[in-house]
């Protein structure tokens, strides 16, 4: 079950085709001489288990609660409407 | 050491100025906009806050070193209660709802914000014309760019309207604009400063950097902004960076440069030739300089360019109108979606959303994405034997000088090519320093990962060496 979806759909950007820079940046990576392929990162940022942050709920204060009201103005019978998430 | 924090700091204690007349005089400068660094001002707060560093002085209490002190925030920055929209027309309109631990850290140490500042939106861009509140005009000549994404940043230090800024640098942000004006910027060892409350543009390599006038301001700033935070898991404790650790360079005694960054066709005639007379003058100073090889300019910004579109199709995706955003309703739920993030997105952050979906799909990320991580993995390798054999390496910022305000959007793949310098240090996730020194771009001076120090140190000796 193998459903191909397109760029425009992936991105949900309308119309959104490849570009033609970005596809020859990506030519230069195909053509690179990488000496290992499987290598997942150097980088070491990864949190040891000792240092996990607690797992608890921290309420927001009053004052960042009002200001994430105000980014959604929209209120019905008491809740702030966000949209309708769940469509199909 | 030249410090403007230092001497305004002192004017303040002797009284020769007051907090409220010299917030005003910047805000004054700033409201004219002259060269479109502005996006939002802080006027009611910042006024409010120069007032209480007057009324202490007044009162005979002691002022901390950033009391008082005007800075710029690159606008992609929380500050709870203003307006961040990240240059961009999706969120023209959102208020930040907390503050970022490095701007928090600032505050609590009383430095005042005044502005929230131009950028290419999400970062997207290295000249601050991808912003829906104009292209960013160089400090030294308005008709060319100001650089960046981080442009109204160091255009805005560079011209005095702030005393430092605090940018943002994901593949140059911060080092290239910086560069472009004639100032230092920083971009710090990725982790040392906290990235919560920094809009995600790609996280493995954004970092918090400042931007100002002299090295002691950017270590000062840098000190203040350091440091482990739970709310973002890759910082680490860093020790501070002291004023007289700065003043001697002796621990220095080899300095690198890539071949291939100087011998090649794209670099400018004149950056190459100021780049390596600034050599000759290092090694007058009698240290080692030893030409090292490295990965070529079109792998190192094809692989910063492949992950970091990667990441930002990622980050990105909850900018949707429900989440976060200004919201186009459409007859159904996906195309409510498709056309708000088509109406509100600009073509370079639509382009680098699709290039990143592209690389992440199946058939690509093998190909591409597997073999950009395994680049990435070869060129840290690659800094970790450079680093056995010299102490720090330099390198121009940019092959060119600035181009002209409007060329860069009409031809991207120019414009993601001018990053070959910058670029490379952030996959290694590496501290580096822009001084305005050496060529008309200036010089980056890197070290090993967490060695901020000796970038400083040697930015200090270059200052009477070059």
């Amino acid at each position: 079950m193998s459903k191909i979806m397109t760029v425009d759909v992936l991105s949900s950007i309308k119309g959104a085709q490849p570009s033609e820079a970005v596809s020859k940046l990506f030519e230069v990576i195909k053509n690179a001489n990488a000496s290992h392929n499987n290598a997942f990162n150097n980088y070491h940022n990864s949190v040891s288990l000792d240092d996990l942050r607690d797992d608890v709920v921290i309420d927001s204060p009053d004052s960042e609660k009002q200001i994430i009201i105000e980014n959604f103005p929209k209120e019905k019978n008491g809740y702030l409407v966000v949209s309708k998430v769940i469509e199909e | 050491m030249d410090s403007q924090i230092r001497s305004i700091h002192q004017q303040l204690v002797n009284k020769d100025i007051t907090c409220t007349a010299l917030v005003q005089e910047k805000l004054d400068l700033l409201a004219k906009n002259s060269h479109n660094t502005v996006n939002s001002l802080l006027i009611d707060t910042a006024l409010k806050a120069a007032k209480k560093v007057d009324d202490k002085i007044a009162n005979g209490e002691e002022i901390g070193l950033l009391e008082g002190i005007p800075f710029g925030i690159k606008d992609v920055y929380m500050v709870q209660g203003t307006v961040t929209t990240a240059s961009s027309k999706l969120l023209k309109d959102y208020k930040s709802a907390y503050t970022a631990t490095a701007i928090q850290k600032l505050l609590d140490a009383g430095a005042i914000p005044l502005v929230k500042e131009n950028c290419d939106s999400f970062g997207h861009g290295s000249s601050s014309e991808n912003t829906i509140f104009g292209a960013v005009k160089n400090a030294k000549n308005p008709e060319l760019v100001g650089g960046g994404s981080s442009g109204g940043s160091a255009v805005n230090v560079a011209l005095d309207y702030t005393v430092f800024s605090i940018g943002g640098d994901t593949g140059g942000s911060v080092r290239q604009p910086a560069g472009y004006n004639h100032v230092y910027g920083l971009k710090p060892t990725y982790g040392r400063i906290s990235r919560y409350g920094l809009m995600a543009y790609a996280s493995s390599t954004d970092c918090v950097g400042p931007i100002a006038k002299s090295v002691e301001d950017i270590r000062i700033v840098l000190n203040v902004m350091s440091g482990k935070d739970t709310k973002d898991q890759t910082t680490y404790a860093s020790a501070e960076i002291s004023e007289d650790s700065l003043a001697s360079s002796d621990s220095i005694k080899t300095v690198g440069y890539f071949k291939n960054f100087i011998e090649n066709d794209a670099i400018a005639p004149k950056v190459k030739a100021d780049f390596l007379a600034a050599i000759e003058k290092i090694k007058a100073k009698g240290i080692e300089v030893k030409a090292l090889d490295f990965f070529e300019s079109n792998t190192l910004v094809s692989t910063y360019y492949t992950l970091a579109m990667a990441e930002t199709a990622s980050n990105l995706s909850r900018l949707d109108g429900t989440n976060y955003g200004n919201r186009i309703e459409a007859e159904n739920l996906k195309e409510t979606y498709a056309v708000t993030r088509s109406e509100n997105f600009s073509e370079e952050t639509k382009r680098r959303i699709v290039g990143g979906n592209q690389v992440l799909s199946q058939g690509f990320s093998d190909e591409i994405y597997l073999k950009g991580l395994a680049l990435r993995d070869a060129i840290s390798n690659n800094f970790e034997e450079d680093f056995k054999a010299v102490d720090v390496i330099i390198s121009p910022v940019t092959p060119n000088t600035p181009p002209k305000i409007g060329d860069s959007l009409k031809d991207p793949l120019a414009m993601y090519l001018s990053d070959a310098y910058t670029v490379g240090f952030s996959l290694g996730q590496l501290p580096t320093l822009t001084v305005p020194q050496g060529t008309e771009t200036g010089l980056q001076i890197t070290a090993a990962k967490n060695n901020d120090e000796l970038v400083l140190k040697f930015a200090n000796f270059l200052k009477d060496t070059i």
